[in-house]
């Protein structure tokens, strides 16, 4: 009951808001059949816009932040106070929000004024300066990288608990027989570690499609929709341009894209884990 | 446990409880837009109450300006010493959340007795969902400037009261300028880059632009329009198919921003405002092209230099040009229809609009202010009160009424900074525009 209440129910809405002119204030609207969804797919190049830096978006994050949380994982698996004092630092970020995180980096991204460059001046590399969030072909990474540093450290936590239930004998034997660090990553620890990698991707997945506030916060979808993802451009359609039926069509297909992307993932998991069966 | 055991059998499609995570999931998308439904129905304006009533109980003042909040309480406090047992609050959200919450929150009333409207878009909202009562006939109508009160108006009836009078043109360091050799304000195009080549070889940047900051940096749309469009209403009717942004006007606007986007700081598209107002106030900058409603912070931020205002003029040398700069007239007040104190809210009104408390809000925000026969003690608002007589347009950039279609003009001026050229930037927003129509 609480789930068709909850889920089902909003979603049956969301379609139903969809079809409709529904301006999300007045009390008068007409119903449009399709044409919301047709004007989406084939007229709206924005809209196109949107679902391709959500994707690309995604996937820098994903790829991003399991190799960097892992890797952080292993470096500071080890007990020492340094290590401790460093996971520490590193899990930091975890508990700003969103928005000040937004605040501090578009500080740390200012063409002019800001650490990005200014470092980059103070190591003789003052032609590489960039106006990073004002780059249209780069920004929506520089915002990828922000959006990794702030998850990285809580899903360095997940790898550290996954790499604590691999037993110390099997590193061990591994030696014995000669084993390299590198070999003992690539068939020890990586494999292992799949259950874990498995909570990464798929939390990170998610992650990645709810960091509207990230961007709305640090650049508003701009410049020119540069950095507009799915999320940013229904809030607009919704509550700037009062399109409250066209927002609903767009949330159907942002929901489809979402269940498709979540389906294709335990798919791919199913495969990889029928792999490490045989 | 083996890793293998926490995962799904290989070799099976999708099972139900997959479907059911995955619809769960996308569920969340959906919400979004099914956070409400089809509100209640709007009737026609009814008549504004005349002040005079009785005034009594708590009126509540809905509005966006946090920045004012302190000079509206000593004004409150007069307000509530005039009118015995009467309490005024403020309720402020910020002026994004303003524009797209506004109209949901104050349509029955539990806030906002008195409520204000951004020029354009939202007073249309207010006035077709009912919310604005009708002020044709108040008696304090007469307290402000005719010509400044227009944009306060819905298909010829007064809605709402425009308080505020905003130049959105350049600010420029007279003092820089001085010592770049320039003493006059540039009167046309040549005399524009003449000054901005003169301050780029004294060592300051000439103009701070925030490319990274939509709502200031497109302000400069207004003063590079004015001399260049073929009519007062040219945003309006690109929005109405009339016109065109690949049209010639359009095209000369673009190339000429494109040149002005030489003078530049480094890597302006991705400046914020903070850091344009910093290089502003700190003299490293000689022009901020937004408008007379950073005075406050740019003298906030300790900045002394004289200050004038010098809107990008488009005309040739010798040519007279239809506008000597521009003007805004915002922060519209209005009682609600829905008022639960109407009385207090019309005592309020009439309150703000009585000179005196007019200049004590215009001095407290170095605004200029609507209403007439103002006597400013703020240097500032002293030196440009002469702007409120000469010929100038109101802003065009709030003649959009569908900001899809703004944002793709405007990002037009973003597209020929960073190096696309004129027609192809033009030809790009068209066909936004057109997928718009």
């Amino acid at each position: 009951m609480v789930y068709v209440w909850f889920v089902l129910w909003p979603t049956v809405q969301a379609f139903q808001f969809s079809i409709t002119d529904w301006d999300g204030l007045s009390a008068d609207f007409s119903w449009v059949g399709l044409e919301n969804y047709r004007t989406l797919i084939t007229g709206d190049s924005v809209f196109a816009r949107a679902v391709g830096n959500s994707l690309a978006f995604m996937l820098v994050v994903v790829i991003g932040q399991t190799i960097l949380s892992l890797a952080l994982a292993v470096a500071l698996l080890r007990s020492t106070r340094i290590s401790i004092a460093l996971r520490a630092l590193f899990f930091f970020p975890t508990v700003l929000s969103s928005v000040a995180v937004a605040f501090i980096w578009s500080f740390v991204y200012d063409p002019t004024f800001g650490l990005a460059n200014r470092l980059l001046l103070a190591v003789g590399l003052g032609s590489w300066q960039q106006p990073w969030l004002g780059d249209q072909q780069m920004a929506i990474y520089y915002l990828a990288l922000v959006q990794i540093w702030f998850h990285a450290g809580q899903m360095m936590v997940v790898y550290i608990a996954g790499l604590q239930q691999i037993p110390q004998e099997l590193y061990d034997a591994a030696a014995l027989d000669g084993a390299g660090r590198w070999q003992k990553f690539r068939h020890l620890t990586f494999p292992l570690v799949q259950p874990a990698t498995v909570i990464v991707v798929a939390y990170t997945t998610i992650q990645s499609f709810k960091a509207f506030d990230l961007i709305i916060a640090s650049t508003g979808g701009g410049p020119n929709h540069a950095t507009e993802i799915l999320a940013t451009l229904i809030y607009d359609s919704a509550f700037r341009n009062f399109e409250m039926g066209y927002a609903a069509a767009q949330s159907v297909i942002f929901m489809v894209i979402i269940a498709a992307i979540t389906l294709l993932q335990r798919r791919a998991v199913s495969l990889a884990s029928g792999g490490s069966n045989r | 446990m083996t890793p293998a055991q926490h995962l799904p059998s290989p070799g099976r499609g999708p099972g139900r409880r997959s479907v059911l995570t995955a619809l769960g999931a996308a569920g969340t998308g959906a919400a979004l837009a099914a956070c409400g439904g089809p509100g209640s129905g709007s009737g026609g304006a009814t008549a504004a109450p005349d002040p005079g009533g009785d005034v009594s109980g708590t009126v509540n003042f809905y509005h966006w300006r946090s920045e004012d909040k302190a000079v509206l309480e000593e004004l409150a406090a007069e307000f509530s010493a005039q009118h015995d047992g009467v309490t005024l609050e403020q309720t402020i959200d910020p002026s994004e959340q303003y524009q797209s919450t506004a109209a949901q929150k104050a349509r029955d009333g539990e806030i906002g007795d008195v409520l204000t409207a951004f020029r354009g878009t939202q007073l249309d909202q207010f006035a077709d969902l009912g919310i604005f009562t009708d002020m044709s006939d108040v008696p304090y109508l007469e307290d402000y400037q005719g010509d400044l009160i227009g944009p306060g108006q819905y298909e010829g009836t007064q809605l709402g009261l425009p308080y505020q009078l905003v130049f959105n043109m350049p600010l420029l360091n007279i003092d820089l300028a001085e010592k770049a050799g320039v003493s006059e304000v540039p009167g046309d195009w040549d005399a524009y880059l003449d000054l901005l080549d003169k301050l780029a070889g004294s060592g300051v940047t000439p103009i701070a632009w925030p490319g990274n900051d939509p709502a200031s940096a497109f302000q400069i749309i207004n003063s590079l329009v004015m001399n260049n469009g073929p009519d007062a209403e040219m945003f309006a009717k690109i929005e109405s198919g009339q016109y065109r942004a690949t049209d010639d006007w359009w095209i000369t606007c673009l190339t000429q921003f494109q040149e002005l986007s030489g003078y530049f700081q480094d890597n302006f598209s991705g400046s914020g405002i903070d850091g344009v107002l910093s290089l502003f106030t700190q003299e490293k900058a000689a022009i901020l092209p937004t408008g007379s409603y950073q005075i406050g912070q740019v003298r906030s931020a300790g900045a002394e230099f004289a200050l004038d205002l010098s809107p990008v003029m488009t005309n040739a040398a010798g040519e007279e040009p239809t506008y000597e700069g521009i003007f805004n007239s915002t922060f519209i007040l209005g009682v609600n229809s829905q008022a639960k104190n109407p009385e207090g809210a019309a005592a309020w009104i009439e309150f703000l609009s009585d000179p005196v408390h007019a200049a004590a809000y215009g001095d407290g925000t170095t605004q200029h202010v609507t209403v007439k026969d103002v006597e400013y003690e703020n240097p500032d608002l002293q030196a440009l009160a002469p702007w409120q007589t000469r010929n100038t347009l109101l802003a065009p950039r709030f003649q959009f009424i569908d900001l899809d279609i703004r944002s793709a003009v405007e990002n037009s001026l973003v597209a020929v900074a960073t190096g696309t050229s004129p027609e192809q930037a033009a030809e790009e927003a068209q066909a936004l525009v057109e997928e718009k129509l």
